[in-house]
């Protein structure tokens, strides 16, 4: 098995390739529900891994509900709060969005731990239209948080420690879906 | 931080408090997660499985717990008829023996309290493997464990309970136990000669949990995030025309699922007979073999608490 990006030694497995589907299953259905439909919805994925979980979460409303949700991609780098410490390397992941002005936007993020990301990219989103509301859904939610931010929609909670990290494995990088503890 | 009194004997559901609950889930979670962590921690303890009723995989589910955490298991399977019980001896003076012996006594019995009796005179913890249709209090932290690891959440969940709910113990125990959660609505499906019994109607009145009871499956599917199936005991039937009348009245197959959220979960206790058909296996929501798996965490995460 190859790993991209991560280091140190895999301590568990937390979901696999079932679970994973299972949960963006009762995540699809769970945002239908709450929004009464699929009307007016977008998905918006945060790069690089969420937009991955987005469009899986499209074509899982689709099958349930029979209408297409339009979905995107956004990258919150230039909006982050450590640009001081940390510049930006790297600015290939471009946003791309569909129409999101007064459209509910679901963000789509793969894991929410501090809720930084998921700060900068509400920011980054607002800088391109205005949303009639955002929600939040994930795939892990890791806790540790440091914003005031909560996620509507989650696969799974799991309690972590501040040294270990949690890494979403999704076939389209690393050709398995899996989540796994690595400390 | 709240203090969580500790629990020496596991005799029924409502010992558990919400803390200990996810206490525990906390542990299991870290043993399925990581087993290789838990090997060793009961190294030299020893546990009796007791069993005046026939079961497999209860009685396998802890041992293999037992065993994966270092420590040994013993036991009987047929006490009943081949231990000094057929000789008359009572269960009070079987469990004294068997408490200077073992580290902790698992106990199977055909009479409901049989546990609370055992837990009175035993010197170390016994844990209730199922009392006749009183409860199976370990069944049901598996049960809630299942929801928990196939929803994400137990707050706020609807579920069917199907079949013999007057006979069944762990529906008895699993509905106890949800009762500690909030906002849980429950539909008990039942043929009325096998209907959930009314103790435990008042007790959900008391805790402030909507149920309704009824025999039409078909319009509680679409509603429920939990079917719960459970098999019609023949067993505790006294009129074999009693049975004959009520088995395979309720069961799940591919036209159910077809009427089930498309998120939502079958669960059974298992064995099971023909409550569901084998073809509901395949769907993603048929969480029955996976609820099964979940036991050996949960109940070597019991044990670890009880014994470590």
């Amino acid at each position: 098995m190859k790993w991209t990006a991560t280091a140190g030694r895999v301590k568990g497995t937390v979901m696999d390739e079932d679970a994973i589907r299972r949960s963006l299953t009762r995540i699809a259905h769970e945002i239908v529900e709450r929004n009464k439909g699929a009307d007016g919805l977008v998905l918006v994925g945060i790069v690089r891994k969420g937009d991955i979980l987005a469009q899986r979460l499209a074509g899982a409303i689709l099958e349930l509900e029979g209408s297409t949700v339009p979905f995107g991609r956004i990258n919150p780098s230039r909006h982050r709060d450590d640009l001081h410490i940390r510049p930006v390397a790297d600015s290939s992941d471009v946003s791309e969005l569909p129409e999101i002005d007064d459209r509910i936007v679901v963000l789509v993020d793969d894991v929410i731990w501090h809720g930084r990301t998921i700060r900068a990219a509400m920011d980054a989103l607002i800088e391109l239209g205005r949303p009639r509301s955002i929600q939040l859904a994930v795939l892990v939610d890791r806790g540790h948080r440091e914003l005031p931010i909560r996620p509507d929609y989650v696969g799974k909670n799991v309690a972590t420690s501040v040294d270990e990290m949690i890494y979403v494995c999704l076939k389209e990088f690393e050709n398995l879906d899996r989540v796994v503890v690595i400390k | 931080m709240a203090i969580v009194s500790r629990l020496r004997h596991v005799i029924e559901s409502q010992q558990f408090s919400r803390a200990l609950l996810e206490e525990l889930f906390a542990r299991s979670e870290e043993i399925k997660r990581e087993p290789h962590r838990f090997m060793g921690r009961l190294n030299g303890q020893v546990m009796a499985a007791l069993f005046y009723e026939p079961s497999t995989r209860t009685r396998l589910s802890f041992e293999a717990a037992m065993i994966r955490l270092g420590g040994q298991g013993m036991g009987t399977d047929n006490a009943r008829e081949f231990s000094s019980a057929a000789k008359g001896e009572t269960l009070e003076d079987s469990i004294r023996i068997v408490s200077g012996y073992a580290d902790v006594i698992v106990l199977r019995h055909n009479e409901q309290g049989a546990a609370k009796r055992a837990a009175a005179v035993s010197s170390v913890p016994v844990i209730n493997a199922g009392d006749g249709p009183g409860q199976h209090p370990t069944q049901a932290l598996l049960d809630i464990y299942t929801i928990k690891d196939e929803l994400n959440r137990v707050d706020g969940i609807r579920i069917a309970m199907v079949g013999d709910l007057a006979n069944g113990r762990t529906v008895r125990s699993l509905t106890y136990l949800l009762s500690k959660f909030k906002d849980i609505k429950i539909w008990f499906v039942a043929p009325p000669v096998v209907a959930m019994r009314d103790d435990l109607k008042a007790h959900l009145d008391e805790h402030h949990v909507p149920w309704v009871e009824t025999e039409d499956l078909e319009s509680v599917l679409p509603e429920v995030d939990v079917v719960y199936m459970t098999r019609i005991q023949k067993e505790r039937f006294s009129d074999p025309a009693a049975y004959e009348a009520v088995k395979g009245v309720f069961r799940i197959d591919k036209s159910s699922l077809a009427l089930m959220r498309k998120y939502s979960i079958v669960m059974h206790p298992l064995p099971r007979v023909d409550e569901i058909a084998q073809e509901v296996d395949d769907d993603p929501r048929a969480a029955y073999f996976r609820q099964a798996r979940n036991g050996l965490h949960v109940r070597m995460a019991l044990l670890d608490y009880l014994l470590s």
